[in-house]
């Protein structure tokens, strides 16, 4: 998956593209592409050291936000940073940035609302609006409704594709490692290509034989996570990750631009970050559980993530009153799993 | 109204209670009257104001363990518009005065256990743990705390206060507001006060329902007015502390803030600072500091350490520091001129978005210099508060910053309710090493 992203970043600088380096959970991709940078998300890539950052935040700041300023620290091939409002972590890294580091390129900030009320898909599209006005200054460009709705389109039918995927996960001959990987191919693909990719894996009706598992949370990073469920005898049958099923958006409505792009945001699944309530979170994850059939649920965090922290302990308590096994992990975003998590699947796993 | 909880609030609360109050308020004042320094005490005899403060204090807790079945219950965040809540007849609750006061009092990381229990992680922030821990399993060290009908959280401070009170809605299946206001990374804009009001417009209709009444519009005004004053009174205590030797310490505005974060808009809270802030200027007047022996002047920036409130405070003193203000208490009277009763909905979305919290640390920054400059301080402590990550992120560069610019900055690890995470030698020798360098 590196080496793709890596080719991916190459072969759109080749076309022109300027790269824009995207930091979790909710933006508008179109928005973006109509301006003609290539979004490339940053989820505390594993790779970058938490140790850099500690010169600008506490040890107690989540590696999503570590790793990441790591990132942008270190590489300098970006030509634009976006940081929507996420969480106070985002929110703190996203300020320093732009009012300490002063980094080599504009730091541009998207607040989305914590409701899916008609005033708060009237505020995301005025904020959309800010940014396309951001964008125009930065870039020089005025990208016309017919740019920004050819762009929506096309990110609208790679969503429609990637929903699709879900559908069809029990048909297509992919390990569990290999699925995630091409969801996550989402992350730094251009729609097209992302379409091309999820197209050209052939239809195939799967024995997969395990216990059943969904996996919830931010990230499955390192994603040899999924080999190690496999390994110790499950199998996973469905997510509620903040990078893969969170973000299975539905097409627009509106004719205006700016209303679409915020009313495909704003129908993302149930997640905190977005202020959904625990009854919704509990709710869809039960839904998610009777239509997969699953046995258990893995909740699988970074250490220091509040927005799913606070949501644990209740939804722990509502599946397990059902009789639906919960296991919550605490991850460090490192290239390796520890053996004592390693353990704590496998235990996990054999209570099924 | 339910009549036996009316009977018993009555007995309870009006008639019982508020005697015991006065008894206690008047064997309080005669121990102030008493009260004979210690020569060798680093500190001026505290301010006689706060035996009025436990009074009143305490009779808004001692109300809440009646109230409930006799006045609607609304829980808010310290950052929430609660003028309509109050004009409607709300007793109001503020859970983060609450766990303050459990911190103060040494008793915060035992029912924060109770949360933890739970499976509430012990990197949540610790007001909302002990608060959460509160509620589940109902310790409290003010005898009760009333259930709530309604919650409202206003993100102006941070979002964790939105994930503490879903939680609180769902345990509670009671309704809740979010007042949901835009991180302000540089000015703010007409949509983002338009967004804001809108929420407030529709927070007056849940609370309307849930209280089955209209918003009396006069009471409202008034409410305001109140909150003005208060929030005024409060500005000009906080700026006090520029005076030479000042007249008082930050913690003395930790300690006295209560009223303005949970009584805003009550009239005893107006009452209360006029009082305060005439007390101050008598001190003023004689030459009085708060501390004996004032030679540096420090400025504090994030919340306390409540449980280390006192002990801080006379160390400081001993070594002739005196933290003479905070960022923290100065953001409950900064924006008090923003406040307009002629358009209360549209300044209220102003005010609301524009707290220190909801903005920039380049804003932070510049607040701090601003007040090294009028207050002037020798140095600058900012503490790095686990719990508060908002509050937090931010203060190493701004640390750097400070220091580039001449001004002495220090960082000190601690929490403000979680003793476990904090460690006194460390601390000390960090204060000892600043000082020094003052
Ligand atoms: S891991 Fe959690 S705290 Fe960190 S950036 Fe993501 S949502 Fe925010
Ligand atoms: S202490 Fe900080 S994180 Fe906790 S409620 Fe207050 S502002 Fe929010």
């Amino acid at each position: 998956m590196k080496e793709l992203r890596k080719k991916t970043i190459e072969k759109e600088k080749e076309k022109g593209k300027k790269i824009a380096a995207v930091f979790p959970i909710h933006y508008p991709r179109e928005l973006l592409r109509a301006f003609g940078y290539h979004p490339v998300e940053v989820w505390g890539p594993p790779g970058f050291e938490r140790e850099k950052a500690l010169k600008y935040f506490q040890s107690y700041t989540c590696d999503i936000v570590m790793r990441g300023f790591s990132f942008i620290l270190t590489r300098k091939e970006v030509d634009l940073i976006l940081v929507p409002h996420t969480c106070d972590a985002l929110q703190g890294m996203a300020s320093v940035m732009r009012d300490f580091l002063n980094p080599y390129v504009p730091v541009l900030t998207l607040y989305h609302p914590r409701g899916r009320k008609k005033e708060d898909v009237e505020f995301l599209e005025m904020e959309i609006k800010r940014s396309f006005e951001k964008l125009c200054e930065i870039t020089g460009k005025k990208p016309g409704e017919e740019n920004l709705k050819k762009a929506i389109f096309e990110e609208e039918k790679a969503d429609s594709v990637f929903r699709e995927l879900y559908e069809k996960k029990e048909n297509i001959d992919l390990t569990d490692r290999e699925f995630y990987q091409l969801l996550r191919t989402r992350e730094f693909l251009p729609p097209k290509d992302f379409i091309s990719l999820a197209e050209s894996i052939p239809d195939k009706k799967m024995e997969r034989r395990g216990k059943r598992i969904i996996i919830s949370g931010i990230l499955p990073e390192p994603m040899k996570i999924f080999d190690i469920i496999n390994e110790k005898g499950g199998i996973v049958v469905d997510d509620d990750l903040a990078c893969c099923g969170r973000r299975t958006y539905e097409t627009g409505k509106s004719e205006n631009p700016f209303r679409r792009m915020a009313e495909r945001i704003l129908s993302a699944p149930p997640d905190p970050t977005l202020g959904s309530s625990t009854e919704s979170r509990i709710d869809y994850i039960l839904k998610k559980i009777e239509k997969s059939k699953a046995d258990g649920i893995l909740i699988y965090n970074p250490k220091f993530c509040e927005p799913e922290l606070f949501d644990f302990p209740f939804i722990k308590k509502e599946l397990s009153d059902r009789g639906i096994k919960v296991q919550y992990l605490e991850v460090e975003i490192s290239e390796e799993i520890p053996h004592q998590t390693i353990q704590r699947i496998e235990t996990f796993l054999e209570v099924l | 109204m339910n009549p036996s909880a009316l009977f018993r609030y009555t007995f309870g609360f009006k008639i019982f209670g508020r005697s015991m109050l006065k008894i206690q308020k008047f064997s309080d004042a005669h121990k102030m009257a008493r009260f004979k320094p210690r020569p060798d005490d680093p500190l001026n005899p505290p301010l006689k104001s706060g035996v009025l403060l436990k009074e009143i204090m305490a009779k808004h807790y001692l109300e809440g363990r009646f109230v409930e079945g006799v006045k609607k219950v609304a829980w808010v965040t310290s950052g929430a518009p609660v003028e309509p809540l109050r004009a409607l007849g709300y007793f109001v609750v503020y859970p983060e005065n609450h766990a303050a006061l459990c911190g103060a009092r040494k008793v915060a990381v035992q029912i924060s256990e109770e949360a933890e229990k739970e499976g509430f992680s012990v990197d949540l922030c610790s007001y909302a743990r002990t608060d959460i821990g509160s509620a589940l399993s109902g310790k409290t060290p003010v005898g009760k705390i009333p259930k709530p009908d309604l919650l409202v959280a206003c993100t102006n401070i941070c979002q964790t206060v939105l994930y503490w009170f879903k939680t609180l809605s769902f345990y509670f299946k009671v309704p809740l507001v979010i007042i949901d206001t835009p991180f302000i990374f540089d000015d703010m804009e007409e949509h983002q006060i338009q967004y804001v009001k809108k929420q407030i417009e529709e927070m007056i209709i849940t609370a309307e329902r849930v209280a089955k009444k209209t918003l009396p519009f006069k009471k409202m005004r008034k409410v305001i007015s109140d909150s003005k004053e208060a929030a005024e009174l409060w500005l000009e205590i906080i700026y006090r502390g520029k005076f030479k030797p000042s007249p008082i310490t930050a913690f003395d505005t930790f300690v006295h803030m209560a009223p303005i974060v949970g009584l805003r808009g009550e009239e005893i809270a107006t009452i209360y600072y006029r009082k305060l802030l005439k007390e101050i200027d008598e001190r003023i007047k004689n030459g009085i500091g708060a501390i004996k022996n004032e030679r540096k002047r420090i400025l504090w920036d994030n919340l306390p350490v409540w449980f280390r409130l006192n002990w801080l405070s006379r160390y400081l003193a001993t070594k002739g520091a005196n933290i003479v203000t905070s960022t923290y208490t100065l953001q409950w009277g900064e924006l008090a001129p923003m406040i307009d009763i002629e358009r209360p909905l549209e300044s209220a979305a102003k005010i609301y978005l524009y707290p220190l919290l909801n903005r920039s640390a380049r804003y932070k920054l510049a607040t701090m210099k601003k007040m090294v400059k009028e207050f002037q301080i020798d140095g600058v402590l900012l503490h790095s508060d686990k719990s508060c990550k908002p509050y937090s992120l931010g203060q190493i560069d701004e640390r750097n910053l400070l220091a580039q610019e001449g001004i002495p900055a220090v960082l000190i690890d601690a929490d403000h309710n979680d003793s476990r995470v904090y460690s006194e030698e460390q601390v000390r020798n960090r204060l000892d090493a600043f000082l020094e360098i003052l």
